[in-house]
């Protein structure tokens, strides 16, 4: 057998149990960059705006998160909280963890967004009258969306490949179904290259899909700027 | 009390850090005036139009506006600058809304008006500047920046505010656009609206200003009619600066 035709016959064979451990793997993602979505936009509004005693408590939730690595916080949520009485099962950890995560590095990607947000926006707000919170809602989130649309571009495809670490805590996602898909066929190469390969696909549907979003939201006549 | 006067500054001081910035203003504003206020960069100008609508909180003195000292305490902040419009040197108009919809969101978000009524003002607002349905649904990115000003200044005037706040609006401008603003401006004033305009536009000073002030160092230096300011100054640090700008602008 050829290269190729031993990937015709994996898929063929186990093209099921692939085309479910995809589905996995891009339901941890989603379901992950989502919560992260849902905690870090109003992380990142508590760390820039919020009282003090509370942007240290966010600020220091965020260094934790970035100081330590994924696999750790996602043993700590698998193995560490049953001790404490709470017990989850591997997929519902793998998307606290990767949630809790990427939260963490979202906040961080609004905080630079929102700070690209001219002073003169602010000024020109409250000027008519606005309270602070309606600035944001009117103002700043509208800017600072779409400011922060490449780099969450950028992280929704960085847990797209993260979401792997699942399988450290046995979830049935692509890696670890490829893991024993290679085992029994010896094709390692094999199906490493047909995970790649989704991997890959993933990444440029993604960014494309991005790149309409942006296209959609953008403001005609004006390139809003972030720091990168 | 006064009734006549909508605005009167105390011995105001403004301090960031250790820069003394405001040392001492005093000024008194009637209702239906147009002052203009000229100065040096850096003399504090800006800083005492932001005192005014609180956008910056001053060190001492006090600030009456409309029979209440907004310098106090227990001030709502908010209702002040609703009633005080504040057009700016670089428009910053919100990048993200058409023409329509930046006049529109103080309308619909602090004076809580439904969309249809506010949209109607808008428009109205927006017509009395001169900008056309056409430029309606254009974002600011779209327009020139003499369009861009006039629905500043439509934004300012729709929320019927007592006093207008100008600083600068003309000096961002290439010059062939100076002249749709202050056309505005002017009519404005003759209106009967209460301004303080900040700006070099000696010509618009001497056509549509009730009084002038000469602002430097942080403190009025010098007030009184327009003819007299600029063309006859007391001072000699008026005298000096007015002489240069005329140069400029080759009023002579
Ligand atoms: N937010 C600020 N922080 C520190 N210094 C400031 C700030 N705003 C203005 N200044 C300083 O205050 C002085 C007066 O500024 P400004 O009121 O803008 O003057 P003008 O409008 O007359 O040019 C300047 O020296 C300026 O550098
Ligand atoms: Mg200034």
């Amino acid at each position: 057998m050829d290269f190729v035709e031993e990937i015709l016959y994996l898929t063929s064979n186990y093209g099921t149990d692939l085309l479910n451990a995809m589905l996995l793997t891009i339901e941890i993602t989603f379901i992950g960059f989502s919560i992260g979505l849902l905690l870090g936009l109003p992380i990142s509004l508590g760390r820039v705006y919020g009282p003090l005693p509370l942007k240290v408590i966010l600020a220091t939730y965020i260094e934790f998160i970035r100081g330590t690595p994924m696999i750790v916080q996602l043993f700590f949520i698998y193995y560490a909280l049953p001790i404490m009485g709470i017990t989850l099962d591997a997929f519902t950890a793998s998307i606290i963890a990767i949630g809790l995560n990427s939260a963490a590095y979202q906040a961080e990607y609004f905080r630079m967004a929102f700070g690209a947000i001219q002073r003169e926006q602010w000024e020109a707000a409250l000027s008519i009258g606005l309270s602070r919170s309606t600035v944001l809602t009117s103002v700043v989130l509208p800017q600072g969306m779409r400011i922060a649309i490449p780099a969450l571009t950028n992280e929704i495809i960085y847990l797209l490949k993260y979401s792997s670490i699942a399988y450290f805590v046995t979830v049935p996602e692509l890696v670890y179904v490829s893991k024993i898909i290679g085992a029994r066929t010896l094709l390692h190469i094999q199906i490493y290259t047909v995970t790649a390969v989704f991997y890959i696909s993933m990444s440029i549907i993604l960014t494309k899909f991005a790149k309409i979003i942006e296209e959609k939201t953008a403001i005609p006549g004006l390139v809003l700027k972030g720091r990168t | 009390m006064d009734n006549e006067k909508l605005l009167i500054i105390r011995d105001l001081h403004k301090y960031y850090g250790k820069h003394h910035v405001l040392k001492g203003v005093n000024l008194e504003v009637n209702e239906g005036e147009t002052l203009v206020i000229i100065g040096p960069s850096g003399s504090g100008k800006s800083t005492l139009l932001r005192c005014i609508n609180l956008l910056v909180k001053p060190d001492k003195g006090k600030i009456i506006f409309d029979n209440e000292e907004i310098t106090g305490k227990n001030i709502d902040v908010r209702k002040v600058r609703e009633k005080i419009g504040f057009v700016f040197q670089h428009f910053n108009l919100f990048l993200h809304l058409t023409a329509i919809e930046n006049v529109m969101l103080g309308l619909v978000k602090v004076k809580k008006y439904p969309r249809e009524k506010a949209r109607r003002i808008a428009e109205e607002a927006l017509l009395s500047v001169g900008i056309t349905e056409d430029l309606w649904s254009k974002y600011p990115a779209q327009l020139s920046g003499g369009q861009q000003q006039r629905v500043a200044i439509a934004r300012a005037i729709a929320m019927d505010p007592k006093l207008l706040l100008f600083d600068e609006p003309t000096s961002a401008l290439d010059p062939e656009l100076i002249g749709e603003v202050l056309k505005v401006m002017e009519k404005l004033a003759n209106e009967g609206r209460t301004m303080i305009v900040v700006t070099h536009e000696i010509g618009f000073a001497l056509k549509t200003a009730d009084r002038v002030v000469f602002f430097d160092d942080g403190r009025v230096v010098e007030e009184g009619e327009p003819e007299q300011v600029i063309l006859n100054p007391r001072t000699e640090r008026a005298r000096r600066f007015l002489l240069s700008i005329r140069e400029l602008y080759r009023l002579e």
